[in-house]
């Protein structure tokens, strides 16, 4: 089998995962923000690898979060309907902090002085109420435009989304005039209705477009000179990835691609188990991220936003907590313990690291509780300093009257509550039992706490993957092609029902002819899903529609599927009396990148095992810490255990018991 | 009984989260825009004896008073008389309600058998009858503003749910599948927190629920003291006024004296003026939620949980019969103008006590926008909110547009209305250049809306402050825009008075202009930076610009 590389640069570390003839290598760099390309190369050159020999590299990089968070993108100009030149500073008209006397709104990534008005009107029904000025456009606005020296041009005229008309007309006259310019209409990235929300999406893709462009020309002019003549992929904020050609037309799927990648290598390493109704857990240094993951199919949600700004696009339903190794413990001015959100981060990172951090973190709680060993930590490269972590952690005890360790435990405890209330919002919020599903933990810290967070959930199994330290890598390799399109369609179940099946064809046919046109070959298989609520409500329901709905749908096929949606969310059938209408038309096409390379764990070195004791549900305990290199498949492991690996560190707790099985993938299970 | 620090950190968050889960799902499940896209609701859970303990951030006002709503329920019916099913509701502004729009719904939640708490929920509602559409600004009394409830109780199978009180509401109400689907969604809500409430109590046992709830009211009440006995101990005198009563041309004040006495802080409105024959009158439910409000925001960290913990050591009063406490039959439908400038006084008051703290007077105003229409399907009625610039601070601009201190409601998307509404249309909804206050750090801007009337006969209810009397600058900061109303129809324009009814003609335009809020500090100190910022952004003009580097120089 030929050399397969995932590369995932992070805001400190580069990764990399490669696999050749059923061996895995993996190694970490420090990230380069300046230029991020260079650490992905860093990485390459630190495994000793040739491009030439690639037949596959797949990408995943926060250059896109990173220009929005910095505002280091591109410099968009922004064209609307006359009249509402100012949609992006108006916002919603809400305060996110209702206390909070010296608010700030979410600032957009255009300045108002960049934005600009062309005079048309459409109308909701797509109507055409006013034409489009020409003459005034071409007088006015394209010496304004060229005047302005912008990167790119967002446009977003109201209600494209049901009548792009006008919105390609200026398009088509901005590219006859300025025929380099990045231009994004809004009815490419979106087609649904809130024009605020659609502004804020379009103008966040062209803001990311030309910084992605840049980047992605970099690579691949590198990789031609290394003589790659493999395929070259990017991660997808939904999950999927695309030829780098696709990702430069649609930019804002970049953005969130990170934590996305992780939920998709977790999801296929566990599948290899026969495990497909899974929570994902990925706890880092400063946050954790959980997912919900239904028969294989991770959960996504329509809309997300990144420092403020809305985006509607479909990403991974992924909801992070400020929760992580490095976050600080501490007690506030009315008594009450607190964990996070702020970090102690890389550096100086928890007291233990002895690199001058003197606040308490959980990194400091694990090893006074004993479940991070100065003997065991990352394989015993790193060196702990428990004393210091002790230190740390006294004032906090000394105000509750407690030991250190019971403090520690409390501190462990409160972050894990944290991870529970975020895996709560994605299950039983949404009307999902956690006790339904296996539990994946992954990153650094997930399998350390996992077992813990399990029990308040009532879930009996872990999935531990092997090197859970680089599943995101491994993700990128992992993951299907996938690209999601969408039309808001205001239909009654009746007319629905006629006319859907028609909508999502054209949606579909669109889709294929775009996987085309990127040389992805094969047939892609389709999701279809409508948005549905009652005639008269704002907020609507996903509900997922049959295989065949692109060729057939029924009206009580629509109801029945609203109604199973409806007592998920609200614990209650619909009300079988109130009309139904369908809002819009969601069309996922999705390819499979093929046969998938294999994770293991290295078994090259042994480290001994020792009995260490553990403080753990208020008492000391006796246990042992084990290398996981030395655990055979098959056998019966029993807790208080720890199990140290090179990327990880995986805790069982009493009570609790595990097996290595055939895929190297660690399974926990509640009893003995 | 004790709590050990966690299961107490644990069972708060958690109660927290059942609050904002119930306020998500009321507003996602909504009907009307003022509740689905303004957001005009809250969700709240509160102890068996009606404290408030956890809420879901959506509207101070609203908020602040719902014990205050729900302890006249109590009253009369004690939780040891409610069995599963029932629930408590009332709206009547003279016996702890604000407006009568605003419909407050407690729903005991019980373990094994015993009321531990009760989920709440509270929705503005659209239309609930009285003398005119959505809006009656000609109400001379409180029976013409809708139906009063008074503080009672129902049972959800026997009187909701094709019951007699659902069945009196369809028929008193002008959009009642609208109306009705807003208070179901209410029910939702309260179901919701029920249920993860019950889930709590039966994971840790109600013992411990309710002994962190106790702990979750002394927590807040430790933090509010002791961000009141940072502030100096002494006696403060605050003052605002209303343009008008909307009937004579003389302003209305209100009057307030704040006193600091080591961890505690009385509020005493003696001095304001009396009630008005108009709509503008603030229950008194109101008035103690506005005073908390702005006490809460002034004195302690934006992450202290409002619950009435905070309100133990705080004390407010205002005399009977005054514009804050009103006798009934008093038309209260408006009651957030004064509630405003009561906000206002206050926050003056705490100026001469805390000055970093504070921010300068901000447009502080809820215009509230009702059209209607009667057309062969029934009514079609919209009502939109609009707040302004906010005040600026000791280290910060004034945030631009946004809805004001007391209030949170959304904007509703243009391509919403546009889909949902025939008999008009927005034209314009723009933010409005030089409408703040200057300063070292400016006051935030202000904004403007337009619509073209489609149809004859569509009717304007509409109120609205600070068309005379703009918001002030604070220590040496210049003041802000007062707002307006105009109409255009032909070549004629004409100002529509603040506090309005009237009926448009098809072609018709109606722009409403928000002001910008106050500066704070002396303009000269503003950094060139920011100016220059303003400049480019086209949010001062030229002339303004250059009078200001004149002055600054």
């Amino acid at each position: 089998m030929a050399l397969r590389v995932g590369v995932e640069i992070g805001g400190t570390f580069t990764d990399l995962v490669a696999f050749r003839d059923g061996s895995v290598q993996v190694a970490k760099v420090p990230s380069t923000p300046a230029s991020p390309d260079v650490g992905a190369f860093n990485a390459i050159a630190a495994a000793a690898l040739d491009p030439a020999d690639m037949a596959d590299l797949g990408h995943g990089s926060t250059v896109a979060t990173n220009a929005v968070l910095e505002r280091k993108g591109a410099r968009v100009a922004f064209v609307t309907t006359a009249g509402f030149r100012d949609i992006l500073f108006l916002q919603r008209h809400t305060r996110r902090n209702i206390y909070d006397l010296h608010y700030k709104k979410p600032a957009p990534v255009v300045r108002r002085a960049d934005c600009f008005e062309v005079s048309e009107r459409v109308l909701s029904d797509g109507a055409i109420e006013l034409p489009l000025d020409e003459a005034s456009l071409t007088a006015q606005l394209l010496p304004a435009l060229r005047q302005g020296r912008y990167d790119a041009i967002a446009i977003c005229l109201l209600n494209a989304y049901a009548n792009d008309t006008h919105e390609r007309r200026v398009t088509a006259l901005i590219q006859a005039d300025m025929p380099e310019m990045f231009v994004t209409g809004s009815a490419d990235v979106i087609r649904e209705f809130r024009e605020y929300e659609r502004a804020s999406t379009t103008t966040l893709a062209a803001f990311v477009q030309p910084v992605i462009d840049r980047y992605l020309s970099r690579i691949e002019q590198r990789l031609a000179e290394d003589r790659f003549a493999g395929r070259f992929t990017v991660m997808q904020s939904n999950g999927g990835r695309l030829p780098a050609a696709g990702m430069r037309r649609n930019a804002i799927t970049a953005l969130f691609s990170g934590p996305a990648a992780g939920v998709v290598g977790a999801v296929r390493q566990a599948e290899r188990s026969g495990y497909k109704n899974l929570i994902t857990f990925d706890m880092g240094g400063t946050s954790t991220d959980v997912c919900l993951v239904d028969n294989g199919q991770p959960a996504t949600t329509p809309d997300t936003q990144i420092d403020g700004l809305p985006i509607r696009t479909p990403v991974l339903d992924i909801v992070s907590v400020g929760s992580g190794g490095g976050s600080i413990v501490w007690v506030d001015d009315g008594g009450m313990l607190r964990v996070g959100p702020e970090s102690a981060g890389a550096d100086p990172g928890p007291a233990c690291y002895g690199k001058g951090g003197k606040r308490p973190t959980i990194t400091d709680a694990q090893v006074i509780v004993g479940a991070v060993r100065p003997e065991g930590f990352l394989g015993g490269k790193m060196a702990i300093d428990a004393d210091a972590a002790r230190e740390a952690f006294q004032p906090v005890a000394d105000h509750f009257g407690m030991t250190i360790e019971q403090a520690a435990d409390a501190a462990i405890r409160l972050a894990n509550n944290a991870v529970v209330r975020a895996i709560q919002l994605v299950s039983t919020e949404r009307g999902r039992d956690p006790r339904d599903y296996a539990l994946v933990p992954f990153g650094g810290g997930g399998p350390l706490h996992a077992a813990r967070i399990a029990e308040e959930l009532g879930i009996t199994t872990l999935v531990v993957p092997p090197n859970p330290g680089v599943l995101s890598a491994y993700g990128l390799l992992a993951s299907d092609f996938t690209k999601h399109d969408s039309l808001t369609r205001k239909l009654g179940t009746a007319d629905a029902a006629r006319e859907v099946p028609g909508v999502l064809a054209g949606l579909a046919k669109g889709l294929g002819n775009e996987f085309a046109s990127l040389g992805l070959e094969g047939a892609p298989t389709f999701t279809f899903s409508a948005d549905m609520r009652f005639v008269g409500q704002a907020f609507e329901l996903p509900v997922p529609l049959p295989e065949d709905a692109a060729s057939s749908l029924t009206e009580a096929a629509l109801k029945q599927g609203f109604d199973q949606v409806h007592r998920q969310v609200y614990f209650q059938p619909a009300d079988p009396h109130r009309a139904v209408e369908v809002v819009a038309l969601r069309v996922a096409a999705t390819l499979p990148a093929g046969e998938l390379p294999t994770l293991a764990i290295a078994r090259d070195t042994v480290q001994p095992a020792f009995d260490a004791a553990l403080f753990d549900d208020g008492d000391w305990r006796e246990g042992s810490l084990q290398d996981i290199a030395s655990v055979a498949p098959g056998a019966a492991l029993h807790g208080p255990l720890i199990l140290a690996g090179p990327t990880s560190t995986t805790y069982i707790p009493g009570g609790w018991s595990a097996k290595l099985d055939t895929q190297d993938n660690l399974i926990v299970t509640k009893g003995a | 009984m004790t709590l050990d620090p966690i299961d107490y950190a644990v069972i708060s968050q958690a109660i927290q989260a059942a609050a904002d889960e119930a306020g998500t799902k009321l507003v996602k499940s909504a009907y009307t825009p003022i509740l689905r896209e303004a957001q005009d609701g809250s969700a709240a859970i509160l102890d068996r004896e009606g404290n408030v303990i956890a809420q879901a951030d959506l509207i101070p006002m609203q908020l602040g008073g719902i014990s205050a709503t729900c302890k006249p329920c109590l009253e009369r019916h004690p939780p040891e008389t409610l069995k599963p099913g029932d629930f408590l509701m009332q709206n009547d502004p003279f016996q702890g309600g604000q407006h009568l729009q605003d419909v407050f719904i407690f729903t005991p939640v019980f373990v094994d058998g015993e009321v531990i708490a009760f989920s709440a929920s509270v929705a503005h509602h659209l239309d609930l009858g009285g003398g005119a559409a959505g809006l009656n600004m000609d109400a001379p009394d409180v029976y013409a503003e809708g139906i009063r409830i008074p503080p009672s109780k129902w049972n959800w199978e026997e009187d909701w749910n094709g019951g007699k009180l659902e069945a009196l509401l369809r028929l008193n109400v002008r959009v009642p599948d609208l109306t009705l689907g807003d208070f179901n969604a209410q029910f939702a809500a309260n179901a919701i927190a029920e249920n993860r409430l019950q889930q709590l109590a039966a994971k840790y046992g109600a013992a411990k629920i309710t002994a962190a709830m106790s702990e979750l009211l002394d927590y807040c009440e430790r933090r509010m003291r002791a961000g009141i006995a940072a502030a100096p101990d002494g006696v403060y005198h605050g003052h605002a006024a209303i343009d008008d009563d909307g009937t004579s041309e003389e302003p209305v004040h209100i009057r307030c004296t704040v006193t600091i006495k080591g961890d505690e802080l009385e509020v005493d409105f003696e001095g304001t003026d009396p009630q008005v024959a108009t709509n503008i009158n603030c229950p008194f439910a109101s008035c103690l939620a506005t005073a908390l409000s702005c006490v809460k925001s002034v004195i302690s960290a934006p992450d202290i949980p409002f619950n009435e913990g905070c309100k133990r050591p705080v004390t407010v009063k205002a005399p009977y019969g005054s514009i804050l406490n009103p006798r009934p039959p008093a038309p209260v439908r408006a009651r957030l103008l004064p509630a405003y400038r009561a906000y206002n006084a206050v926050m003056d008051a705490l100026a001469k006590a805390v000055p970093a703290q504070v921010i300068a007077p901000g447009y502080d105003t809820t215009t509230s926008f009702c059209l209607a229409h009667l057309g062969e399907k029934g009514y079609s009625v919209y009502l939109e909110i609009f707040g302004g610039g906010y005040g600026a601070g000791a280290g910060n601009d004034g945030v631009d547009a946004v809805d004001s201190p007391l209030s949170n409601c959304s904007n509703t998307p243009v391509e919403s209305l546009d889909a949902d509404y025939d008999f008009f249309r927005v034209t314009g909804y723009a933010l409005a250049p030089d409408s703040f206050g200057d300063g070292e750090h400016r006051g935030g801007a202000g904004f403007t809306r337009r619509y073209e009337i489609l149809k004859d006969g569509v009717k304007l209810q509409t109120y609205a402050d600070r068309h005379k009397l703009a918001p002030g600058g604070v220590f040496g900061g210049a003041d802000g825009m007062s707002g307006r109303t105009r109409l255009f129809r032909g070549a004629e324009v004409i100002t529509v008075p603040p506090k309005a009814n009237l009926a448009f003609q098809k072609g018709d335009v109606i722009e409403i202009s928000l002001g910008g809020g106050g500066g704070y500090g002396l303009p000269a100190k503003r950094q060139p930076a920011a100016r220059e910022q303003d400049q480019a952004n086209g949010m001062v003009s030229m002339v303004t610009a250059s009078t200001q580097r004149i002055a600054a120089e």
